[in-house]
C-alpha cells in the first residue's frame, strides 16, 4: 500500500479524528455536508481584527487595479446616504452601551478542507470577508494579516495561490494549489513509526502559510487509535 | 472609571449586536431570490447565531451564513442559534419606505406576549430575535439591508448596585471548576452545546446550575437570585444584547419577590487548547419593577451603520458575484502569481497596459490575440479587410463555422467579438480595411485615390495611439507601409511572418528619437553620410563581407535591421507574377501557434527590459550568460525552423539602403506624405530601388550569390540573413 497517497475514505477517516479532537480542543473545526450529495469538507472560521494602520500599506500597490477596501468601503456608504434621513425605528437608548468603535477591522476568515480526486489530496480553500459579506482581495489579505506569508511562498514553494471555484459550493475561493502535496507528504508518512492523521499533518504544514495555525495540543492531545 | 463616578447613577448599558454576514449568506439569499422567493415580499423565518469565546476585542457578532436559511440545521458548536424575520423587498424604494418602527414594535410585542404569557419561559430563544429588511439588486450586485434586534427597555434603565468584576477575583478556583463542570453537564443533558440563560445557586464549595423553566423547584432564596447568561460580548464592563429581554422576563415574572439580582455573564473561551471561563463577569443590579399586565415597554433595536449612525447599510458583491469581474480579478490574479512566486520584479503593469495594433486577424494574428489576452493585455486592435472563409476556422482560433456562412464576417470584426466573449474585461476595436502596398496601384480613379490617402490616415493615427504594432499579414509588401510609418513614429514593431515550416519574429530597429540623429555619427547611423557613399555600405543581411560574429554581437536596438533589411529587392507585387500555389502560402499547422507565441513574448522580453525597443540584441550565444531582464533575452529575432525543432536567435544591422527604414525613405515620407506613398503604391519595385541605392547595388553585386551563401552559413546560427523568404515562395 502506497501510505503516502490518501485515498476519499482515508480523507473521511482523517477528518473525523480532526473533527474530534477539534471539538476537544475547542479549535472550531466541523464537518459541512453539502446538500443533495454524501460530500463534504471541513470547516473553520477565525474572526480577526486588522489594525487600520495597514490601511496604507494596502493602497501601496496597484492602485489601479485594485483600489484599496477601505476607499470602497466608504464609497458604499455614500450610496446609502440618502437612506439615512428616515431614521424611524429608533428613539434614543440610554441602555445602549456606545462604546467608541476601536480602530480597526474586523475580518472573518473561513478555511475549507475539500479532498481532491485528481491529486489524492487535501486541498486547503479560503476566503476572507468583511462583517458584511464582501470578499477581501488576495493581495489586502497577504498584506493585512500575513506579511510573511509571500515570502513563505516564495522561499518554500511548497504551493501556490489561485482563484478557483469551490469544487462544492461553486463559490469563488482562493486555493492553495497542491501540486507538490505529495512531495513533502511522503517522507511524513513513510515514518512507519508513529502513525499520524495526514490530514492534520499536512495542515500543519500548510495551515500557517495562510494564518492558520494548528496548535500543538493536537499532536500532544491523544495517539490516534492504530 | 467606577471610582470616580456615583455608583447610584450608573445604569447597566449592554453591548449591541453587529451583524455579521458571509459570503455564502448573499449567494444563497441571490439564489433564494432567483429560485424561490421571486417577486414574493412576504416575511421569510431565517437563522444566525452568536459565539461566545472570542479573543478580547471583537465586536458581540450576530452572524448569519450559508445555512441561514435551513432553520432546521444544525448551528455550530457552541453557539446559540437566533431565529429571526426576513423581508426582502423586491424594489428600492419599498426598502427604504417600510415601516421599520412597525416592524421593530409588531416583534416587539410578540415578545412581550411570550413573557407574558410565560411561553418565554419554557423556550427563552423568543428573548433573542432579529429582524433582516434587505433589497438585493442582482443587476448591479449591490445588497441593502438593516438589521434590528428587538429589546424591550425599562423606562427607567437598570441601576448597577454592584458593577462588573471578573469571576476570578470573585470565585475561588474550586467554585470556578464546579461551575465549569455544572455548566457542562447542563449542556449534556439538555443535548446541546450551549445553553444562553440558565439560573444558577452556589457554596463555598458547589456551583448548581438548572434551566429557567425550574425557577420555582431551583430558586429558594430569592434575596439572592443568580442569573446566568452565555454571554458573547467581550468588553469588562459591559453585558451582550441576549441579556437585555432576559431581565424584562425577570421583571415581569418575579419583580415583586427580586430585589438584587446577581448576574453571571458566563464567558467559555479556548485558546491553543486550553480552555478558561475565568474572564467572566460577574455583577448586581437593582431590578426595577415592570408589573403583570402592564402595556409592552418601549422598544428599540435598529442597528447603526458603519458610520455609527442611524441607517442601512449596503455591500456591493460586483467582485465576487459579477461573472465578468470574477474573470478580470482571476487573470489578474494568476498574473499576479508569476510575479509573486516566480519573477518578483516583473513589471506586469507596462506589458497589461501597453495598446497593441494587430495588422492582420488570420493564424499569426488569432494566435496573438490570444497570447497577449494569456498576459492580461486589455487594449487590442485589429486591423483586416478580409471575410471568413470556410477554410479558415480550423486554423484560426477565434473564428468557428457559424462565422463562414452568408459570405463571412469581417475578420476583425469577429476577431473583437470573440475577445469578448473569451474575456468582456477586454478592450477590443476592429477596423474592416485595407493596408495600401507597394506596386499595387491606387490610381486608377479619384475615388481609389481618396480611399488609398485614407487608409493612409487611418493607420497612421492608429499606429500613433498604440504602444506595440505587430506586422502579422500574409504577404510581404503589405507590411512596407505601416513598417515605414512606425518607423517615423518611433514605435516598437514585433514581426511575424511563415514558411512553410520556417517562421521569423523580429523586432525592429528602433530608430532612435529624431533629434538626436543629426548628432550621432557613423556610417550605418548618419544618414546623409551614407546616401554620399553607397558604394561603401554594405546590406547588413549580405554576409560575404561580415564574416565576424562580432559584427553581430552587442548591436543596440537603435541599430537593429527591419524586415526589409535584409532584402536586395524592394517589396513589389508579389500576388501578380507568380502562379497560384506560390501565392498560397501554407504552413505547417503548428507554425502560427509557435511564431504567434513567441512574437509576443518578445514583446513582453522588450518591454521588461530598462530599454525596451533600444535594448541590445541578444544572440543565440548569450544564451549562456546572464540574461539581460527577469524573462530572460531580448533578441533581435528568433528564426525557426520545424523540420529540425530548432530556433536561432540570429540578430542584424539596419541596412542603409533598406527600402522601408533606411533614412532616404522615412525623409520622403516625412517630407512628402501620401504623394510619396502614392508614387510608391504605383510604382513598380525599381522606384524603390532606385530611390535608396539598391539598384546601384545590384550593378556591383550577384545578389543571388550573397542569397546562396547566407543560405548554408546560418545553420551555424552567425549569418542572420535571408533564407526564409525563399521557403516562403516555394
Ligand atoms: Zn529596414
Amino acid at each position: 500500500m502506497n501510505l503516502s497517497v490518501l485515498d476519499e475514505q482515508k480523507f473521511h477517516y482523517c477528518c473525523q479524528l480532526l473533527v474530534q479532537q477539534s471539538q476537544q480542543l475547542k479549535d472550531g473545526w466541523c464537518w459541512e455536508t453539502v446538500t443533495s450529495s454524501d460530500e463534504g469538507y471541513l470547516k473553520k472560521i477565525i474572526v480577526r481584527t486588522v489594525v487600520i494602520g495597514s490601511r496604507l500599506m494596502w493602497n501601496h500597490e496597484s492602485s489601479r487595479t485594485s483600489s484599496s477596501f477601505h476607499q470602497k468601503q466608504e464609497d458604499q456608504m455614500c450610496e446609502t446616504e440618502n437612506l439615512n434621513a428616515e431614521a424611524d425605528g429608533d428613539d434614543e437608548d440610554d441602555g445602549l452601551c456606545t462604546f467608541s468603535e476601536s480602530r480597526s477591522l474586523v475580518l472573518q476568515y473561513e478555511y475549507h478542507i475539500v479532498y481532491s480526486y485528481s491529486y489524492s489530496t487535501p486541498v486547503l480553500y479560503f476566503r476572507a470577508f468583511s462583517l458584511e459579506g464582501r470578499s477581501v482581495s488576495l493581495e489586502d489579505m497577504w498584506r493585512s494579516v500575513h506579511p510573511s506569508l509571500r515570502l513563505s511562498l516564495q522561499k518554500n514553494r511548497l504551493s501556490t495561490i489561485s482563484l478557483q471555484e469551490h469544487p462544492l459550493l461553486g463559490q469563488p475561493f482562493f486555493m492553495l494549489h497542491p501540486c507538490r502535496t505529495e512531495e513533502f507528504m511522503r517522507p511524513v508518512l513513510q515514518d512507519q513509526l508513529r502513525p499520524m492523521n495526514y490530514v492534520l499533518v499536512w495542515l500543519s504544514v500548510v495551515g500557517p502559510l495562510v494564518g492558520l495555525d494548528v496548535p500543538l495540543k493536537y499532536s500532544t492531545q491523544l495517539h490516534l487509535p492504530g | 472609571g467606577f471610582a470616580s463616578s456615583s455608583a447610584a447613577d450608573l445604569k447597566l448599558q449592554f453591548a449591541p449586536f453587529s451583524s455579521a454576514l458571509e459570503a455564502g449568506f448573499w449567494h444563497q439569499l441571490t439564489q433564494k431570490k432567483l429560485n424561490d422567493y421571486r417577486l414574493d415580499e412576504s416575511p421569510k423565518c431565517i437563522k444566525g447565531y452568536y459565539y461566545n469565546g472570542d479573543p478580547l476585542g471583537l465586536p458581540t457578532r450576530l452572524t448569519l451564513e450559508f445555512s441561514a436559511f435551513e432553520v432546521d440545521g444544525p448551528t455550530p458548536a457552541h453557539c446559540c442559534p437566533v431565529t429571526g424575520t426576513l423581508f426582502n423587498t423586491n424594489t428600492l424604494d419599498a426598502f427604504k419606505t417600510t415601516d421599520k418602527k412597525a416592524l421593530l414594535e409588531k416583534e416587539a410585542k410578540e415578545i412581550w406576549d411570550a413573557i407574558q404569557s410565560g411561553s418565554a419561559i419554557n423556550d427563552p430563544s423568543i428573548l433573542c430575535r432579529f429582524i433582516l429588511l434587505t433589497f438585493a439588486d442582482l443587476k448591479k450586485y449591490h445588497f441593502y439591508y438593516w438589521f434590528c434586534f428587538p429589546a424591550l427597555c425599562f423606562p427607567e434603565g437598570i441601576k448597577i448596585v454592584q458593577p462588573a468584576a471578573v469571576l476570578e477575583q470573585v470565585f475561588s478556583a474550586k467554585q470556578i471548576a464546579a461551575l465549569q463542570q455544572a455548566y457542562d453537564e447542563l449542556c449534556v443533558k439538555r443535548g446541546t452545546t450551549a445553553v444562553p440563560y440558565f439560573l444558577m445557586k452556589y457554596t463555598a464549595d458547589t456551583v448548581q446550575v438548572a434551566p429557567l423553566a425550574d425557577w420555582d423547584a431551583f430558586v429558594t432564596d430569592t434575596k439572592k437570585v443568580t442569573i446566568g447568561v452565555y454571554d458573547p460580548c467581550t468588553l469588562s464592563q459591559h453585558p451582550g444584547w441576549p441579556l437585555r429581554n432576559l431581565l424584562v422576563l425577570l421583571a415581569n415574572r418575579w419583580g415583586s419577590k427580586l430585589d438584587i439580582v446577581e448576574v453571571l455573564c458566563f464567558r467559555d473561551r479556548t485558546l491553543q487548547g486550553n480552555r478558561s471561563i475565568q474572564h467572566s463577569l460577574i455583577f448586581h443590579i437593582k431590578l426595577p419593577e415592570l408589573p403583570l399586565n402592564s402595556a409592552c415597554p418601549k422598544s428599540v433595536g435598529w442597528e447603526k451603520n458603519s458610520k455609527g449612525a442611524m441607517g442601512p447599510r449596503m455591500v456591493n458583491l460586483s467582485e465576487c458575484m459579477d461573472p465578468k469581474r470574477l474573470a478580470e480579478s482571476s487573470v489578474d490574479l494568476n498574473l499576479k502569481l508569476m510575479r509573486w512566486r516566480l519573477v518578483p520584479t516583473l513589471d506586469l503593469e507596462k506589458v497589461v497596459n501597453t495598446k497593441c495594433l494587430l495588422l492582420g486577424a488570420g493564424t499569426l494574428g488569432c494566435n496573438v490575440a490570444r497570447t497577449l489576452m494569456g498576459w492580461g493585455v486589455r487594449h487590442i486592435t485589429f486591423v483586416d479587410n478580409a471575410k471568413i472563409s470556410y477554410s479558415n476556422p480550423v486554423r484560426q482560433p477565434l473564428y468557428e463555422f457559424e462565422d463562414c456562412l452568408g459570405g463571412g464576417k469581417s475578420k476583425a470584426m469577429a476577431a473583437v467579438e470573440r475577445l469578448s466573449k473569451i474575456f468582456p474585461g477586454v478592450n477590443a476595436v476592429g477596423h474592416n480595411m485595407s493596408i495600401p502596398m507597394p506596386g499595387h496601384p491606387v490610381s486608377f480613379s479619384q475615388a481609389t485615390l481618396s480611399q488609398a490617402q485614407e487608409d493612409v490616415e487611418q493607420l497612421e493615427k492608429l499606429i500613433s495611439e498604440h504602444d506595440v504594432i505587430f506586422l502579422l499579414m500574409d504577404t510581404r509588401e503589405s507590411r512596407w507601409l505601416p513598417t515605414v510609418i512606425a518607423a517615423s513614429k518611433r514605435k516598437l514593431v514585433v514581426n511575424a511572418a511563415l514558411g512553410f515550416d520556417t517562421f521569423v519574429v523580429m523586432r525592429h530597429g528602433l530608430k532612435k528619437p529624431p533629434a538626436t540623429l543629426s548628432v550621432s555619427a557613423g556610417p550605418d547611423s548618419s544618414p546623409s553620410c551614407s546616401s554620399a557613399s553607397s558604394s561603401s555600405s554594405t546590406p547588413a543581411g549580405g554576409a560575404a563581407s561580415f564574416s565576424g560574429s562580432s559584427l553581430f554581437s552587442n548591436i543596440p536596438g537603435h541599430k537593429l535591421g527591419c524586415y526589409f533589411c535584409n532584402d536586395v529587392v524592394a517589396p513589389g507585387d508579389s500576388t501578380r507574377d507568380r502562379t497560384l500555389d506560390q501565392q498560397c502560402t501554407v504552413s505547417r499547422p503548428g507554425l502560427a501557434m509557435i511564431a504567434g507565441a513567441l512574437a509576443v513574448e518578445m514583446m513582453v522580453s522588450i518591454l521588461q527590459h530598462s530599454e525596451g525597443g533600444y535594448a541590445v540584441a541578444s544572440s543565440s550565444d548569450d544564451r549562456m550568460n546572464e540574461p539581460p531582464t527577469s524573462l530572460g533575452l531580448v533578441p533581435h529575432q528568433i528564426r525557426g525552423f520545424l523540420s529540425r525543432f530548432d530556433n536561432v536567435l540570429p540578430a542584424s544591422l539596419a541596412f542603409d539602403k533598406c527600402t522601408a527604414c533606411s533614412a532616404t525613405v522615412l525623409d520622403h515620407y516625412e517630407r512628402e506624405g501620401f504623394s510619396f506613398l502614392s508614387k510608391v503604391f504605383n510604382s513598380s519595385h525599381s522606384f524603390l530601388e532606385d530611390l535608396t541605392g539598391l539598384t546601384l547595388l545590384h550593378q556591383e553585386t550577384q545578389a543571388a550569390e550573397v542569397r546562396e551563401e547566407s543560405e548554408q552559413s546560418k545553420m551555424g546560427g552567425e549569418n542572420p540573413s535571408v533564407g526564409l523568404e525563399k521557403s516562403r515562395a516555394r
